[in-house]
């Protein structure tokens, strides 16, 4: 059976955006999302707020995992047009981290329009945050995992494959100082595939991760530190 | 009649808010997007007014300036078509507003991380009174190629031995793209940089909108010889006081009396019910 998509369309999407503008203008910060609605696997909810706010028939989409019912549901609810390709997407979801496509594949843009880029939403197996630099709830250093999400069937043990990564250091527009956040689940040259695009700068793709009801961005622009 | 909330219709909003999230990741590059038609004529902040449409919620409290006022025409009227159209609280005090929309000033209180601003751009492009052709400005953004820009400012100095540009002063973002202020005086230019609180700018008629993160290094272009400096005045405001903001020269009879009086009639109230406490 269908399942139901954001209860208040208006509103959930208008106070999941807001904290999406918020999460890329200050990047390495996890912020709780809003709203979950239901989303059949292999998308979560998290994921699933984030497809519903920014994407409609005018935009494309790539699924990495593109099952029948995440299609028919995403289909009904957006009426957004799949991406065959990564290199087409507007927008890709990454359900899979551990075996996504390299980040060279998606849209980077052109020179004149680096806009024409691609935005990720990638579901991690999980990411913290560092002490003391939470924003204004004044909260300490947090985990946030995915497998405390009911609303999703466990993933297969994404973890034994990424492993658990180190925190690491961020700086760049919209950071104060610098940011610390770890996240779990990512292929292990995930972050040279990154660093490597930088060279490209104002071209790239922009970076939503998710994890249980938080999302934390990585626009461009942000570099990661040596350690 | 009535109307979605915030006037604007989901699709619309939809796109803003692709572009605006863009708009963020890309500091300073100015992202086209499709502009509506709105209820003011271009000219009268429809930019802005379609960005805050595509931002407002239901807890939001809206103030709204123009040239530092809250009660001039622009403002009121912005004002209380939000209050219409949206059922938002408003304000006339900063401190108490999520979100700002402003024509040429940037507020003299200290913004915060919870507050976003949101300007009203006549002209994005800083290099089209340079350069006409938007294929070729593009191209120079794409190049990062700022030389014309800088010969303007060097004949500035040229002619008028300062650098005469006195508001709309060129910025570069992050290193990177050159950026309009919007015609904000270039005293303000000062707030741009690391500011706490998210900047967002919309022009409606030109159909771009672009945006300076929070914590965001932005520079006024100058010369090592000739620094970027800010207007200062012999006077203070004469119903507050103040001698550290911006000051409008008011003609105030009909035999030519002027007086100086803060341009943010927020903080210049603030300090005078202050005094009088």
């Amino acid at each position: 059976m269908m399942q139901a998509a954001f209860a208040d369309y208006v509103f959930d999407s208008q106070r999941t955006f807001r904290e999406l503008l918020q999460a890329m203008a200050r990047p390495a910060q996890p912020r709780p999302l809003p709203v979950l609605p239901p989303s059949p696997a292999p998308i979560a909810p998290a994921a699933m707020a984030i497809l519903l706010t920014l994407c409609d028939a005018t935009t494309s989409v790539w699924l990495q995992q593109p099952e029948e019912e995440a299609i028919s549901h995403l289909r009904f609810h957006a009426g957004l047009r799949l991406a065959e390709r990564p290199e087409d997407a507007d927008f890709a979801l990454i359900s899979d981290p551990a075996s996504m496509p390299s980040l060279e594949r998606f849209a980077h843009g052109d020179l004149r329009y680096p806009d024409r880029s691609a935005s990720l939403i990638i579901q991690a197996t999980s990411f913290s945050s560092s002490p003391c630099m939470q924003g204004e709830d004044g909260r300490g250093s947090h985990t946030v995992a995915s497998t405390q999400d009911c609303a999703t069937p466990p993933q297969p043990s994404p973890a034994s494959r990424g492993g658990s990564n180190p925190a690491m250091r961020f700086a760049g527009p919209g950071i104060r100082e610098t940011e610390t956040l770890a996240i779990d689940g990512l292929p292990s040259d995930f972050w040279q595939q990154r660093a490597a695009m930088a060279a490209q700068l104002p071209l790239g793709v922009d970076l939503f991760f998710v994890a249980a009801q938080h999302v934390v961005a990585l626009p461009r622009t942000t570099r990661l530190l040596e350690s | 009649m009535t109307y979605n909330f915030a006037f604007l219709d989901e699709d619309t909003k939809r796109m803003l808010r692709r572009s605006l999230l863009k708009a963020v990741a890309i500091p300073g590059y100015q992202v086209p997007f499709g502009s509506r038609e709105m209820p003011l004529p271009y000219g009268w902040g429809t930019g802005g007014i379609q960005v805050t449409a595509a931002l407002l919620g239901p807890d939001d409290v809206l103030k709204v300036i123009d040239q530092g006022a809250d009660d001039t025409t622009n403002a009121v009227n912005i004002r209380r078509f939000f209050a219409r159209v949206a059922g938002v609280a408003t304000t006339e005090h900063t401190a108490e507003a999520t979100l700002i929309q402003t024509r040429h000033r940037i507020p003299e209180t200290s913004l915060r991380e919870d507050q976003i601003l949101v300007f009203q751009v006549p002209e994005p492009e800083p290099l089209r009174t340079l350069e006409p052709r938007e294929a070729e400005t593009r191209t120079l953004h794409a190049l990062a190629d700022y030389g014309l820009m800088h010969v303007k400012l060097y004949e500035d100095i040229a002619q008028y031995g300062h650098i005469a540009t006195s508001y709309d002063y060129p910025v570069l973002v992050d290193g990177r793209f050159l950026t309009s202020p919007s015609p904000i005086p270039k005293f303000d230019n000062p707030k741009l940089d690391r500011s706490p609180a998210l900047m967002l700018f919309g022009a409606g008629r030109e159909k771009r909108l672009y945006a300076i993160p929070p914590y965001t290094h932005v520079e006024s272009l100058a010369f090592d010889d000739h620094p970027f400096e800010i207007q200062c005045w012999e006077h203070r405001c004469e119903l507050c006081g103040s001698g550290e903001s911006y000051l409008d020269e008011v003609v105030v009879d009909d035999q030519g009396t002027r007086m100086f009086v803060c341009s943010d009639t927020d903080f210049c109230g603030s300090r005078r019910t202050e005094a009088q406490a």
